[in-house]
């Protein structure tokens, strides 16, 4: 599968319920619409106001993976992401109220306000991101070098889009972690573009799973806003990592509907045809899934209604935690990058008496190399 | 108190380390090997076996971002680098992961790592095996440098890295490696941002760094034979500074000569002169001199790499000619 075999297929069919867990089915959808509905949320007041003063990179269309990540990751297991953060947080358990206050560079964000959404990151339910491209990845990887160390059996999850991929250190990363099978599960949310620019004009091979493969590591391909086959894969990764059989490697073709950064439209810079943008119109993950629902007498729309309803209250309850939270109040700034005391070392180590050194020794210039 | 190599005494602190906790591990190319980069890691594999010393491809930048991910989830990694100059492919780790994470997580994550790295000199080292960058990593935020100049110092401040809450770049340079020192046996710590003074004296201040502390206290010595005392300080760690203990010192000696083994511009040499000058500026008797680097890289031939270094003879002229003026 690539962009090409996906852009042929029209309207996409193959989205199936079959033997799925109605449970599984309803909390995947709940989890999409949430998201979605708070990316529009935070959309339509960015501008206005102009209260949330810090890059947001939207992940409108984007709703598939992490909502499937919600359903089959633990909360022991440590997932990382790129810049677009909003939906691996949340696919992490990490709270509205701290997303939002974050947004507004509160001291009941997430981070305390200092981070933002590219940098966002919530220690305590195992979630780490930032915005330079693969560096996130390369961090799962030592994630699950450590795991395996303590002999624990969790799992590192790295979500990335293809233009990480352009970078060494993800190529160092799949290396070292299929030389010691970690259990990791890269996941690659290919939306073909690196900011403005496409995969084609960045790799001479457009599908990187193929790549990937050859590194020893497991990999596959999926239609990245059929939510039912990010699952299905998904879970199996997620097992197989926990079981001792990773790494894995999940490209998911999958397209954001904003642009780059901030809520705009930028088809203005021309670096996207019309016709692949309506294409992935028509193949919402949320409406696609919901189709198969309303088949199914898994959704009906006063169930719709008050699904909505509720996700609509507590955004609504976020936005006014995030505005009545105060800012931080002054810093002091060695405190915020540096810790206050070392107990291990307090703990482990003496102190010594401290003899002087003695200066007639002479340096040694080194032998051979 | 046996005398130790400061090669020996490090790698004695890495043996008690992993003794003392199985948290701490040891990455980095070669390190499971007899010769254990230079003597430091060697045994350590025997006796911790290979998932806990682990020879690491050639992969700086993953080795870097990896110790970070083991440190989140609760390992205290030490990496060691052969030389610094390959270590700068893991910049990106260092600059916008590791110097970062305690900030950006407003307290909340901390990345108790450990990055070991060696500077070559002498025997042609050339231009790739010999840069000393503490000035760099002095400058971030987060990140805590030191720069031993004795085995005493060594053990200390690597045990105090591995066991302390905060990332960690120590500067070894490897003309220091056979000296020999009395070294406890006992895992002990050398805190950060505690300069020591090593002499005592009422003349002229002489700060010096890693390798310039044995050349200073010889020129110190050579000095006394001319009536000239010389006080001198060994700043021990670059990030966090002891400004007081230099002040201090300064505030008595009234002449201030700083030794750095790096380049001149931009260096840890002048950070010191700006700050004395901005405390002390009006009560120096004599203008703060450097005893640095060129700003040239390293040259391989023998006679050029002789005139790039500055020798004791060229230290002792520097602080008699600032000590009389």
């Amino acid at each position: 599968m690539n962009h090409e075999t996906i852009l042929k297929m029209g309207r996409y069919r193959e989205l199936s319920l079959k033997d799925a867990d109605p449970g599984v089915v309803k909390n995947l959808h709940r989890f999409m619409l949430r998201l979605r509905r708070c990316e529009e949320a935070l959309i339509a007041e960015y501008h206005p106001a102009d209260e949330m003063k810090c890059p947001i990179h939207f992940c409108i269309g984007q709703e598939a993976v992490p909502a499937a990540l919600s359903v089959v990751i633990k909360p022991e297991d440590y997932l990382f992401s790129h810049h677009r953060t909003h939906g691996f947080y949340l696919a992490k358990g990490g709270p509205m109220n701290s997303l939002f206050a974050e947004m507004y560079g509160k001291a009941t964000g997430a981070s305390g306000g200092l981070a933002g959404s590219q940098d966002l990151s919530m220690p305590s339910v195992n979630f780490c991101s930032g915005a330079i491209l693969s560096g996130a990845t390369a961090l799962a990887v030592g994630a699950a070098l450590g795991f395996q160390r303590q002999k624990k059996k969790h799992v590192a999850v790295a979500g990335f889009g293809d233009g990480a991929s352009d970078e060494g250190v993800f190529w160092e990363g799949l290396n070292y972690a299929a030389l010691h099978k970690l259990p990791i599960v890269f996941v690659c949310e290919n939306n073909r573009y690196s900011t403005y620019s496409p995969q084609f004009k960045r790799m001479a091979s457009e599908n990187i799973s193929e790549r990937v493969a050859t590194f020893g590591v497991t990999a596959r391909t999926v239609f990245g806003n059929d939510v039912m086959a990010c699952t299905s894969m998904l879970r199996e990764m997620v097992e197989g990592a926990r079981a001792g059989r990773g790494p894995y490697f999940l490209e998911a073709f999958t397209y954001r509907m904003n642009s780059h950064v901030g809520p705009e439209d930028d088809s203005y810079v021309g670096y996207r045809p019309k016709e692949e943008f309506d294409f992935w119109q028509q193949n919402c993950p949320i409406s696609l899934l919901e189709e198969r629902m309303v088949e199914q007498n898994l959704l009906s729309a006063p169930e719709k209604e008050k699904i909505l309803k509720k996700i609509n209250s507590e955004i609504a309850a976020s936005f006014e935690f995030a505005k009545k939270s105060p800012f931080p109040g002054n810093a002091e700034w060695s405190k915020l990058n540096y810790s206050r005391g070392s107990p291990l070392a307090d703990q482990l180590l003496k102190d010594c008496e401290l003899k002087e050194f003695n200066q007639n020794q002479a340096d040694t210039i080194p032998g051979p190399y | 108190m046996p005398p130790q190599t400061f090669g020996k005494a490090i790698n004695q602190a890495l043996t008690q380390a992993m003794e003392l906790s199985p948290d701490v591990m040891v990455l980095g190319q070669l390190v499971d090997y007899k010769s254990g980069v230079f003597g430091t890691t060697t045994g350590l594999v025997e006796r911790f076996g290979p998932e806990r010393v682990q020879d690491f491809p050639v992969s700086e930048g993953l080795m870097t971002s990896a110790a970070i991910g083991a440190a989140l989830v609760g390992m205290r990694p030490v990496i060691v680098h052969q030389r610094i100059d390959f270590m700068m492919y893991s910049l990106d780790a260092i600059v916008n992961w590791l110097s970062l994470m305690r900030f950006k997580s407003n307290g909340h994550s901390n990345l108790p790592v450990t990055i070991r790295a060696i500077v070559g000199k002498g025997w042609g080292q050339g231009p790739q095996h010999s840069k000393s960058l503490h000035a760099w990593f002095a400058h971030l935020p987060g990140l805590k440098v030191a720069v031993p100049a004795t085995a005493y110092d060594a053990k200390g401040l690597l045990l105090e890295s591995i066991f302390g809450e905060d990332p960690v770049m120590i500067i070894e340079h490897r003309s220091l490696y056979s000296m020999t020192e009395d070294v406890p046996e006992a895992p002990y710590r050398v805190r950060f941002g505690h300069a020591h003074v090593r002499r005592r004296g009422k003349d002229v201040t002489l700060v010096a760094i890693g390798s310039m502390v044995p050349m200073a206290l010889r020129a110190a010595d050579q000095l006394a034979s001319e009536s000239i005392d010389v006080e001198v300080v060994d700043l021990r760690t670059l990030s966090p500074l002891d400004d007081g203990t230099v002040c201090e010192s300064v505030s008595k000696t009234k002449r201030l000569v700083v030794a750095d083994p790096a380049w001149r511009s931009v260096s840890v040499a002048a950070e010191i002169i700006a700050l004395v000058s901005e405390r002390l500026g009006d009560k120096l008797l004599a203008n703060p001199q450097r005893i640095c680097f060129p700003d040239s890289h390293t040259p391989m031939s023998a006679p050029l790499e002789k005139e790039y270094y500055p020798d004791e003879a060229r230290m002792v002229q520097v602080v008699r000619k600032a000590s009389l003026e």
